[in-house]
């Protein structure tokens, strides 16, 4: 992008001026007007509709969704406590993955490699967003699975300790609540990237330059000026990552093992929301199916607000930028 | 002044003390930040291992299987006798294209339209429309999958289909276009607008015939990626497809889908149909890498010739 110089007016100015295609009645007003009336029926259409085939559920059964254990096909009763503790338990560890070596990427890209080289890493880090979930789930079944089975497992079970937090599940396995958590991190490593990145490198170069000035060596620089200055920005970040943790559902669905069990031992198989819906809605009865919304409106609700939140510490981080 | 009461061999040696302490912090400040550095490089690879694993696993595993058959045949199930006869997939082919165009037919046009009355427009509904946007942008795409179930395959009774697919990923890509194509639209530098108008066009004669063509090229790759997520979403099609075996491009009826074809033969006890998912998956990473980078580098030449 050239430099727009700055006594030119922005688009708002000239729209607010002059008007625009929707201040006049015109029939391109209307097929404006039409489009983005559609889409808004189609968002209530798309919230109203899933609560709707959700209330059986909560009609039946009150909050017990929330608070049974047991998955019992076809009739009930369906708990979700196993799908949002499997939930909650992945997408942690995999934003802790996701956070350590985002975060170093992201200062690596901004601070380290030569500008030639950026895009390309960018670039990079970008093709890892675009590879479908499936195919993680696919790599993460046939070769991550058989290779924790064979060497992580056992390896991890000779440390002190190990087998009480992780559990044995010997070599027969290696899908497991651990796979789902590592594969899931690899997969939100993008996320993470593309906001951290964009708002460490935003961080005015004067703060950057003046802390030089005064003999700090790079990393002094981005422990005491670029990351206090993004840190808004950064935990921003977390929270879309942790948005995208909450709602991925094939590649899960393959490397979780798929069982409904509360399981803390994350070496077992387990489940999450998400993808609990995916691998029982095919032999679903209307009951079930009924349960299976009602677990989507819980993932509606915590992806809205974890999004919600996540946007709103974005732009306060724009903002406070704005006004250095 | 303290200088003067001090004498001169004490000041030597306090300034050679201070040399040697803001020398060894020094050492230290330094060696901290060549360690950061060295684990800043560690993630970095750390997060280019796993793309670099993948890709050779596709190649590796997913090149032998392609050949004619893998193209042109509908898929069978291997037996005892022939425990390598898979078949091809066309039927997911025929499926993951027929899905994509019916779903870009509907999401496209209101995507844009949408787009540009946000870019266009100050008013609640567009902050309104802009927020939900945003929002279902980031949302699972199981929910897409759970709302076109139960408005098209339940309420409206027309069943697993292609027209229930394609309406799920058309609920996943709308939010997406019509945020590139605000973003295209605001992007086109207000000078043009005003050329227009101080030519003495009407605003919305501006907005269709200056503004709209210089945001063309925005909007174009902001639906061609679009697209290119949409091709390989599994959550939302699982659900509402139905997975047919044969080629067809019929709207009402039951189809298959590339990653559909991954997800259900991923856990086949047949070796020879676990193979050939790699190829499946070789040829949908392939086609999305193919069409989401030629989307971007053809969107730069256009911004650099513009510029």
């Amino acid at each position: 992008m050239t430099q727009v110089p700055t006594d030119l007016r922005k688009h708002e100015e000239v729209v607010a001026e002059f008007g625009s295609a929707t201040t006049s009645r015109t029939w391109y007003f209307y097929v404006l007007l039409a489009a983005a009336v559609l889409f808004l029926l189609v968002s209530i259409g798309f919230v109203g509709t899933i609560f709707w085939s959700s209330l059986p559920t909560w009609l039946h059964g009150g909050l017990s969704l929330l608070t049974g254990k047991g998955w019992t096909a076809p009739n009930g009763p369906f708990g979700g406590l196993a799908m949002i503790a499997g939930t909650i338990e992945t997408s942690l560890i995999a934003l802790a993955i996701a956070v350590l070596i985002g975060l170093g990427t992201s200062i690596a890209i901004v601070f380290y490699i030569p500008r030639r080289l950026r895009n390309i890493v960018a670039t990079l880090v970008e093709l890892l967003a675009a590879v479908p979930s499936i195919v993680y789930g696919l790599w993460g079944l046939l070769v991550l699975a058989p290779w924790m089975a064979t060497t992580v497992n056992p390896w991890l079970n000779k440390l002190p300790f190990a087998t009480t937090i992780f559990g044995n599940p010997g070599q027969e396995f290696g899908t497991s609540l651990l796979l789902a958590s590592i594969v899931l991190g690899i997969m939100i490593i993008p996320t993470f990237v593309a906001i951290s990145r964009e708002v460490i490198a935003v961080v005015p170069q004067d703060l950057i330059e003046a802390c030089l000035s005064l003999g700090a060596t790079r990393w002094q620089v981005i422990r005491e000026v670029v990351l206090p200055t993004a840190k808004v920005g950064l935990y921003g970040a977390t929270f879309l990552s942790l948005a995208r943790a909450t709602g991925e559902t094939v590649a899960v669905a393959m490397v979780a093992g798929g069982v409904a069990n509360m399981q803390f031992h994350l070496l077992y198989p387990g489940t999450s929301i998400a993808s609990w819906i995916a691998l029982q809605f095919g032999e679903s009865t209307s009951k079930e199916v009924a349960a299976l919304m009602a677990l989507g409106v819980l993932l509606m609700l915590l992806n809205f607000g974890l999004s919600l939140i996540s946007r709103s510490l974005v732009n306060r981080q724009r903002k406070l930028l704005a006004t250095v | 002044m303290i200088e003067l009461e001090q004498p001169v061999e004490a000041g030597h040696e306090m300034r050679a003390e201070i040399r040697r302490i803001s020398n060894r912090t020094r050492a230290r400040r330094v060696a901290t930040s060549r360690v950061m550095v060295l684990l800043c490089a560690v993630a970095l690879t750390l997060a280019a291992v796993p793309l670099a694993l993948l890709i050779y696993q596709l190649l590796k595993n997913g090149v032998p299987v392609l050949n004619k058959a893998f193209f042109t045949t509908v898929p069978s199930t291997p037996t005892l006798i022939a425990p390598n006869a898979t078949g091809g997939v066309s039927n997911a082919i025929v499926g993951s294209i027929a899905l994509n165009i019916y779903a870009s037919v509907l999401a496209i046009p209101v995507g844009v339209f949408v787009g540009i009355y946000l870019a266009e427009t100050e008013s609640k509904l567009a902050t309104t429309l802009r927020t939900i946007a945003q929002t279902m942008a980031g949302a699972p795409s199981i929910l897409m999958g759970l709302f076109a179930f139960s408005f098209v395959v339940h309420d409206l009774k027309i069943g697993f289909s292609a027209l229930a697919g394609s309406f799920a990923l058309a609920v996943l890509m709308l939010p997406v276009i019509i945020l590139s194509s605000e973003i295209a639209v605001r992007n086109v530098p207000a000078t043009l607008r005003e050329a227009g108008l101080a030519l003495g066009a009407k605003p919305h004669k501006v907005s269709m015939r200056v503004v709209l063509p210089s945001a063309l090229t925005g909007i174009v790759t902001g639906a061609i990626l679009a697209l290119s997520r949409a091709v390989g979403e599994t959550a939302p099609v699982l659900l509402v497809i139905g997975g047919g075996f044969t080629n067809t491009w019929g709207l009402l009826n039951p189809v298959s889908a590339l990653p559909l074809s991954i997800f259900e033969n991923a856990k086949s006890p047949w070796p020879s149909q676990r193979a050939q998912v790699w190829g499946v998956a070789l040829v949908l990473v392939a086609f999305i890498f193919l069409v989401s980078l030629t989307a971007r580098i053809w969107a730069s030449r256009k911004q650099q010739v513009r510029n």
